[in-house]
């Protein structure tokens, strides 16, 4: 059986078939957890974000333009959901964060080398920035997106993300000259 | 000393764009949580409009007897409308002269 086109399968969804639907999830799952991983670890609140992003797109659905592909629409649904995930984490978790610091603080020195240990360096870096620089951040350095694309995705401006892109990468190399300083 | 800070975070970045932590286990019947969700969102939606639709004749019920009740109770208004307004000024013609602020 041929694979239908995302087309199909967003008017099948408007005409009240929900089947259709869960086929467009099952082709855009993994992109919406890899980009939601950059931001959580964890489990619960990763199955939600990204269970938010679908309920958003479904929601939506009606307003999607075809203007460009619908992984685009769905990834900058997800950027926006992730954006107000960090924002409440920013609010709500700041205890977790400072029990994360000492924990990465400890093994830190003997294990610079260990990629695994650099990256819940990183994460703990970035885990200290505001979610505006810890979003730009995120989406050109480590899923490697241009400005033009950033600025599609966030819907800042052009010198808005670059401003915040500069303030962000002097932001984390100020965290991690305290932490090599300790 | 800025150079070598620039060198390190771009190690850092590398080294989190080389692995992708899994979130497979996560993705497996993640259409099926996600489907019942939707179709619960639907149902209590749709059981919202049900109730709204329910509670129709009651309302109209409600209007009813508040406008009899209104009709029944508020003191009769003459038809006449020369008449109604010469009732109110009269009213403020003798509040007028009682107050001394009548030239007549």
């Amino acid at each position: 059986m041929p694979e239908q086109s995302d087309d199909s399968l967003i008017r099948a969804t408007l005409a009240g078939d929900d089947g259709a639907f869960a086929q467009i999830v099952t082709r855009y799952k993994r992109r919406v957890f890899s980009l939601a991983l950059r931001f959580t670890q964890d489990r619960d609140e990763l199955d939600d974000i990204c269970q938010e992003v679908f309920i958003k797109a479904y929601d939506n659905l009606k307003k999607f333009r075809r203007e460009a592909p619908f992984e685009h629409w769905i990834t900058k649904i997800a950027t926006r959901v992730c954006y107000d995930a960090l924002r409440s984490q920013r609010h709500g978790n700041n205890q977790v964060t400072g029990e994360r610091t000492l924990e990465v603080q400890d093994h830190a020195a003997d294990a610079r080398n260990n990629a695994r240990e650099a990256r819940e360096l990183l994460a703990w870096a970035l885990a200290q920035l505001k979610p505006d620089e810890r979003l730009v951040i995120t989406l050109m350095e480590l899923e490697e997106k241009s400005v033009k694309e950033t600025v599609d995705l966030t819907g800042w401006s052009e010198s808005n993300v670059k401003v915040r892109a500069h303030r962000a990468r002097q932001a984390l190399k100020r965290i991690l000259e305290v932490d090599h300083g300790r | 000393m800025a150079d070598s800070a620039d060198k390190k975070l771009g190690r850092l970045f590398a080294a989190a764009r080389a692995e992708q932590a899994d979130a497979s286990a996560l993705e497996v019947h993640f259409e099926t949580r996600l489907m019942a969700r939707i179709a619960e969102r639907k149902t209590l939606n749709s059981s919202w409009f049900l109730l709204a639709w329910r509670m129709v004749p009651a309302f109209a019920v409600i209007a009813l007897i508040s406008a009899v009740c209104s009709a029944a109770f508020s003191p009769s208004r003459s038809g006449d409308l020369f008449a109604s307004i010469t009732n109110g000024y009269e009213d403020v013609v003798a509040t007028s002269y009682l107050a001394g602020e009548c030239d007549e």
